[in-house]
């Protein structure tokens, strides 16, 4: 098993114990070796539908099909604060 | 301003079609000795709306200032949303030229335009004075639907962190052509003011209205439906502050005076603490607040003192990092009492957050004091020694406290990306004709991904993708439609065409795709000749040499990118 700390932004943030922006909305977990990055926001109980493109595992712009290989941060915002640009990204 | 004259002329021939950021340009190259004094008798301020600019194009109320800068010694283009930039077109013009110093030093003039024509006159009002101040008393004796162009206490001293001021959409002192020490220049001509009312303008000649029409149209579709610029979209509900807490999460927000790529605090100064701050606060608080009329993004807010009260306008992304992050303050209201000032007092952001964090990395203040960072914003107000070197930005202040650490390309500060985790960036910074500028080349996404991901940084695509950028850039920043449509365009090929098709239609060209790639190309390569004969070499596109030897967390990564990669951009 791995730890994963989930950051959760913007409304997603209801998915945690903090609810409110101004200090970090965290969800720790643990996961197996490969777990994706969809299975492990499924696993922690986030809204799948809600989920934008902008993920980062360990500060690395990842798609949600992305294995975990280490566990580590994940930062997850929701779909109305995409702010990257969507069209030559190859995600990992 | 030598013999304190001011006339109507026709614009050039050769000039036709050329606006914004093309034409301070053109200007500029043609009539500008690269190798003058940027505050001496030869450089030239000229200021030039958009192509599209005053029409009802979407977010095209943007207007370029251009000069050699006394910050970078090179050309220098700024631009800013207000509605000055309308009132300018619809009263017939396509720019204005200031040249020449005043012989009699110590005094300020203000140029007034209208549609009976231009007057220059003793500007007696506002002197030393706060730029609210300043405005507000404007407003009074020339009505609140004038529009305003200005110089605060910092381009009176002409000090090279200076910028120039214009009105918003409510009458604040608070859009900026922030970069470069344009305001030092305006300062330099003595010209403190210039007033424009349109008042019995007419509308502005569209040659061709089906077309026109059609283009705006499918520019505002994709403006409105593109996930970022939307209605209720990240940058209308959050500002471009939404991009701290995702900068943050990429381990690319320059903190503590580029040390470190995330902060602790990055939550508490985020675009979702200022909305929540406007919220709850309530009163004058707002965001989702246009700069011109014409803007449908509406990127911009007034963020509210604890009782409600207006604090300042506008907290956004680059200003928030600027003060916040990069100066280790996590107090978002020590934040927006430092844009506060800046706008006072008519300074660039940017530049001034960069130069706080200098200076706290020399020592004469702990990061994350915000207190004494008010306080030695305070210092330029008033013009003491300390207050002159932090208002000639941060390459000189560096200097002056012995500091190794300088986040500079070209004398100009970074801006909010950390190049060693956003690579791409790094190649605009260092290659970009107007020294460390993110707007002259938004590369970030690309970057982000570079980091140890699939996109090489020492790929030579980097290069070709960093010049792609600045040319596209470049045609916009002169057709002045906001940089932001850029996300819509660039994902909507429709919205894209809608651009072109609007400009064509306002000034009855058929450019198509590839005439913007060529009109952009011409443009940057007209600041390049102007930069080499100011005596810009390849080795001035440097990156600082700190970002070499120091690694950045969390990526652990430094600058790896060669020099000779460097070189390839612009070849």
């Amino acid at each position: 098993m791995m730890k994963l700390e989930i950051h959760l932004y913007g409304r997603l943030r209801r998915f945690t114990d903090n609810p409110a922006p101004g200090k970090p909305s965290v969800i720790n977990i643990d996961v197996p070796r490969g777990t994706t990055i969809r299975e492990a926001l499924e696993k922690a109980g986030v809204s799948m539908e809600e989920v934008g493109t902008n993920i980062f595992l360990n500060g690395r712009y990842s798609s949600l099909d992305r294995a975990i290989d280490d566990g580590g941060r994940l930062g997850v915002f929701p779909d109305d604060m995409n702010l990257l640009y969507k069209w030559h990204f190859t995600k990992e | 301003m030598e013999k304190l004259t001011a006339k109507t002329e026709n614009l050039p021939d050769k000039y036709k079609n050329r606006g914004g950021r093309w034409l301070t340009d053109s200007y500029v190259c043609d009539e500008v000795d690269p190798n003058c004094h940027p505050l001496g008798p030869n450089n030239k301020l000229v200021f030039a709306p958009g192509m599209v600019t005053g029409t009802k194009a979407p977010s095209s109320g943007r207007i370029s200032v251009g000069a050699k800068s006394p910050l970078t010694g090179g050309i220098k283009e700024a631009n800013a949303g207000t509605p000055f930039a309308e009132q300018l077109v619809l009263l017939g013009y396509s720019a204005i030229v200031v040249e020449g110093v005043p012989k009699e030093k110590g005094k300020y003039w203000q140029l007034e335009i209208d549609k009976k024509g231009v007057n220059l006159n003793e500007a007696k009002t506002g002197i030393g004075d706060v730029l609210s101040k300043a405005y507000g008393e404007l407003f009074k004796k020339h009505g609140k639907h004038v529009g305003i162009a200005s110089i605060g206490s910092a381009g009176e001293q002409q000090l090279a962190a200076a910028g120039v001021c214009f009105n918003d959409i409510d009458g604040r002192a608070t859009r900026y052509a922030g970069r470069g020490g344009l305001g030092a220049v305006m300062g330099s001509k003595g010209l403190k003011y210039i007033i424009v009312d349109d008042k019995g303008a007419k509308e502005v000649e569209i040659k061709d209205k089906n077309l026109f029409n059609k283009g705006r149209q499918k520019l505002a579709k994709a403006l409105t439906t593109h996930d970022i610029t939307k209605k209720g979209g990240t940058l209308n509900s959050y500002g471009t502050a939404a991009l701290i807490n995702v900068m943050n999460e990429a381990g690319g927000l320059p903190t503590r005076n580029f040390r470190e790529g995330r902060f602790e605090g990055a939550e508490k100064v985020s675009g979702e603490a200022i909305k929540e701050a406007c919220e709850k606060r309530g009163g004058a608080g707002m965001t989702g607040h246009p700069c011109h009329a014409s803007c449908i993004i509406q990127c911009s807010n007034v963020y509210p003192y604890e009782d409600g009260t207006e604090h300042v306008s506008c907290i956004e992304y680059e200003s928030d990092w600027a003060f916040g992050p990069n100066c280790g303050i996590d107090n978002l209201d020590h934040v927006a009492e430092l844009v506060r000032l800046s706008n006072e007092y008519g300074l660039d952001t940017i530049e001034m957050g960069g130069t706080i964090a200098v200076a706290m990395d020399g020592g004469l203040a702990e990061f994350g004091d915000g207190e004494k960072a008010i306080e030695m914003m305070k210092e330029i107000h008033k013009g003491s020694p300390l207050g002159k070197i932090l208002a000639s930005g941060a390459v000189t202040t560096g200097k002056t406290l012995g500091v190794t650490r300088v986040p500079a390309c070209k004398g100009q500060n970074m801006p909010a990306y950390e190049p060693r985790a956003v690579k791409g960036i790094g190649y605009v910074y260092a290659t970009s004709t107007m020294g460390a500028d993110h707007t002259s080349g938004y590369t970030i996404a690309p970057e982000i991904l570079g980091v140890g991901g699939s996109a090489d940084p020492l790929d030579i695509d980097k290069s070709a993708l960093a010049r792609g950028f600045m040319d596209t850039t470049a045609f916009l920043d002169s057709t002045g439609y906001c940089l932001f449509i850029a996300f819509a365009i660039l994902d909507i090929p429709e919205g894209f065409d809608g651009m072109v098709e609007s400009v064509n239609g306002v000034l009855g060209t058929s450019w198509t795709g590839d005439d913007v790639a060529r009109i952009g190309k011409e443009i940057t390569e007209m600041e390049r000749a102007f930069n080499k004969a100011a005596g810009f070499t390849k080795h001035d596109d440097r990156m600082p040499e700190f970002m070499k030897l120091e690694k950045l967390p969390p990526h652990n990564e430094v600058w790896n990118v060669p020099d000779s990669e460097l070189d390839k951009v612009f070849k």
